[in-house]
């Protein structure tokens, strides 16, 4: 009888918690009501905010590729590196009638196989003017990022180019003014708006634009013409060669976007390499273009396609000629200790094979999922990388999920795959695996 | 044979006149939502089936029938953040990529039964047809149909409340008739000025089962834009106007 009744007590416990746990989303609803405290909507002159990171990575080495032999040719690393990097943004303006300040700061701080280093700098801070809806100024160091690629911008002739395997993080800016005029009408051409840029260039500002002593000036003309965004921009001035472009973007139907970019870059410095190490340059006109699309399918899977045509950048016999060149300097080294050649090698590779997407042809492709599974704020995404001329990819898959207000996890791994004298296959990592963690203030 | 005739005469001409009063009763139901151009607070609830929450709190602006601004002042994560919306075209901009970027309707910026045709949304009237009117006693039963493929949900069922003429829910369908979403108005609160209006609009979906999404909508008022503040170069000023 004792033992029927612990039974019959086991099975209600048991019913009681089956109806709590289900009934419990329903509780917890019914328990709200919603509020909207109107404190959480009031204005304060200033602002301040940004994010806490922390982003352990661990890469490993391909301990045959030629950027491996250019960095560690007389070390002996452990094949697999770990990194840590700690970092605050910290953004903030303040602002009185008409005008503001703001700023963008990053300090990050890295251990890694080379020891503590760390990095504090002003991405942008400047000034603005807003004395009409339809004019505004701004003076100081400021990022404006021309184009409509999501991961290259021919077109962005006043600002960094991105990484395209983080398209969305921020950018370091350069000092200039820049303007804005906005007219709206009626009609087709719903928008038209103007934006002139005045870049300096000294030995103390922009230095690593181009060369000093020269005041650039560049401006883009942009219209909303039959729901097509459309932009025409053209850069002239001493610290970088002559250059126009133009770009468009249209939403074809409700989950189709259609974008591109053209320029065309005057007396471009085309550079070629022989297989002893010997850079030589050709000055010609060059096209840099990209056409691209964003679909979303039913199922929420967002594609990102894009092509894009580098007409300055390394062919695929420079490309082979560098890395033959690298064997050759490091067979040096290992013959008679002589490192001359691979110091050369290394100071070559800066401005051509080791900059972003150094050569002419790549694909873009990223899929991101919305929170499959009915798992909110859960992005997974796989984003490929392909050289066209010489077949080598980087496949990054990522998951990156946002588990409470403000904390944004993101674990991602790179692997660079591509045959002997490639782009991918000659990089200093085999792979790369890393989690981002922010948290937003 | 003169009856038939005449009966079915007076249903061909009946149909033109009975699909423009339910037209009107919508471009009523509109108005009675908010004013032409107005501006206004929203937070954006999302609740998961663990009862766990996230929440966003938007500053809107709207001018006339196609054009509408959102600006997001929390969570912290995506303080900064705008779309914008003139007529079928949407962008969304993100101060870290510091360029607008183009969206799609059926596209999610904050997660959740909420998508960018929900936020950014214009006038029914705009978008739909009254195609079918039935009397319901207390209510009405509006059916909507979307004038072009470009609309985020091809139907509308909405039944209006007929002394106030404010929606009480409306189901969101696909051209197959497949529920998307279905939105309850609720709480109906005076916000001064003559506009009073559901404060809360809650959402559920069967292809979210057990989640929810709310609206609570805050200080709406009537306002007039300049036409430039809903252009991609002011995105990233929207804050000015508050």
């Amino acid at each position: 009888m004792a033992c029927k009744f612990k039974i019959m007590k086991f099975f209600l416990l048991k019913r009681i918690l089956l109806v709590v746990f289900v009934l419990w989303p329903v509780f917890s609803l019914a328990a709200n009501d919603y509020t909207f405290d109107l404190s959480e909507i009031e204005k304060k002159p200033y602002s301040i905010g940004g994010f806490l990171e922390i982003r352990p990575v661990l890469s490993g080495l391909n301990r045959d590729s030629a950027f491996y032999r250019l960095k560690y040719f007389n070390q002996d690393p452990e094949s697999v590196l770990d990194e840590y990097n700690m970092g605050l943004r910290l953004e903030g303006s303040y602002e009185k009638g008409k005008a503001g300040v703001h700023f963008r700061t990053d300090t990050v701080l890295r251990y890694d196989d080379q020891g503590w280093s760390d990095d504090i700098g002003v991405l942008e801070g400047y000034l603005s003017l807003k004395p009409t809806t339809g004019f505004s100024l701004n003076a100081g160091k400021r990022v404006v990022p021309w184009g409509k690629g999501y991961a290259f911008n021919p077109v962005a002739f006043v600002s960094r180019p991105k990484d395209p395997n983080d398209p969305t993080e921020a950018l370091e800016g350069f000092y200039m003014i820049d303007v804005d005029f906005i007219k709206s009408y009626e009609g087709p051409l719903k928008t038209l708006a103007f934006t002139p840029v005045f870049l300096p260039v000294t030995n103390d500002i922009n230095d690593d634009f181009g060369e000093a002593d020269h005041i650039n000036f560049a401006a883009k003309l942009y219209l909303l013409l039959w729901d097509t965004d459309l932009d025409f921009m053209v850069f002239t001035g001493d610290s970088r060669t002559t250059r126009y472009g133009l770009d468009f973007s249209r939403n074809i139907l409700t989950n189709f976007e259609i974008h591109g970019e053209a320029a065309w870059v005057n007396d471009f410095q085309k550079k070629s390499i022989d297989s002893q190490g010997k850079l030589t340059m050709e000055t010609a006109d060059v096209l840099q273009a990209l056409l691209g699309i964003r679909y979303l399918t039913a199922n929420d899977i967002t594609y990102i396609i894009e092509y894009y045509h580098n007409g300055g950048g390394i062919e695929v016999d420079d490309a082979e000629n560098f890395y033959k060149f690298i064997e050759s300097a490091y067979n040096r080294y290992l013959a008679n200790g002589d490192s001359s050649q691979l110091a050369r090698a290394s100071m070559l590779s800066r401005g051509t094979l080791a900059s972003a997407k150094p050569m002419r042809d790549y694909l873009y492709f990223r899929a991101s999922i919305k929170e499959p599974f009915d798992i909110l704020y859960l992005t997974p995404a796989i984003t490929l990388i392909v050289n066209l001329n010489d077949q080598s990819i980087s496949l990054t898959p990522e998951l990156a999920y946002t588990p409470i207000t403000n904390l944004e996890l993101r674990l991602r791994s790179a692997f660079l795959i591509g045959a002997q004298r490639t782009e991918f296959g000659e990089k200093q990592n085999d792979w790369r695996t890393e989690l981002r963690v922010r948290y937003f203030f | 044979m003169a009856i038939i005739k005449y009966i079915f005469l007076s249903l061909v001409l009946s149909v033109p006149a009975y699909a423009m009063d339910a037209n009107q009763l919508l471009k009523q139901v509109d108005r009675n939502l908010t004013p032409l151009s107005y501006e206004a607070y929203r937070k954006l609830i999302n609740i998961e089936p663990s009862g766990r929450k996230k929440e966003f709190v938007l500053y809107t602006a709207k001018k006339g029938k196609d054009k509408v601004a959102a600006l997001f002042l929390s969570p912290a994560s995506e303080k900064g953040r705008s779309t914008l919306r003139a007529e079928d075209n949407m962008w969304l901009y993100i101060p870290n990529i510091a360029k607008p970027v183009r969206i799609t309707s059926l596209q999610s910026v904050v997660g959740g039964i909420f998508n960018n045709a929900d936020i950014l949304r214009l006038d029914y009237a705009d978008e739909y047809n009254a195609v079918n009117l039935v009397d319901q006693g207390k209510e009405y039963l509006l059916h909507l149909k979307a004038k072009t493929k470009t609309v985020a949900y091809d139907q509308l069922r909405m039944w209006v409340d007929k002394d106030r003429l404010s929606p009480i829910r409306i189901e969101c369908l696909t051209e197959a008739s497949m529920l998307i979403k279905t939105l309850y108005f609720k709480d109906i609160k005076d916000f001064g000025a003559g506009i009073v209006r559901p404060a809360v609009v809650e959402t559920d979906s069967p292809l979210y089962k057990g989640y929810k999404s709310v609206m609570i909508f805050a200080n709406v008022r009537k306002r007039e834009f300049n036409d430039e503040i809903f252009t991609l170069t002011f995105m990233s000023k929207l804050d000015s106007l508050r």
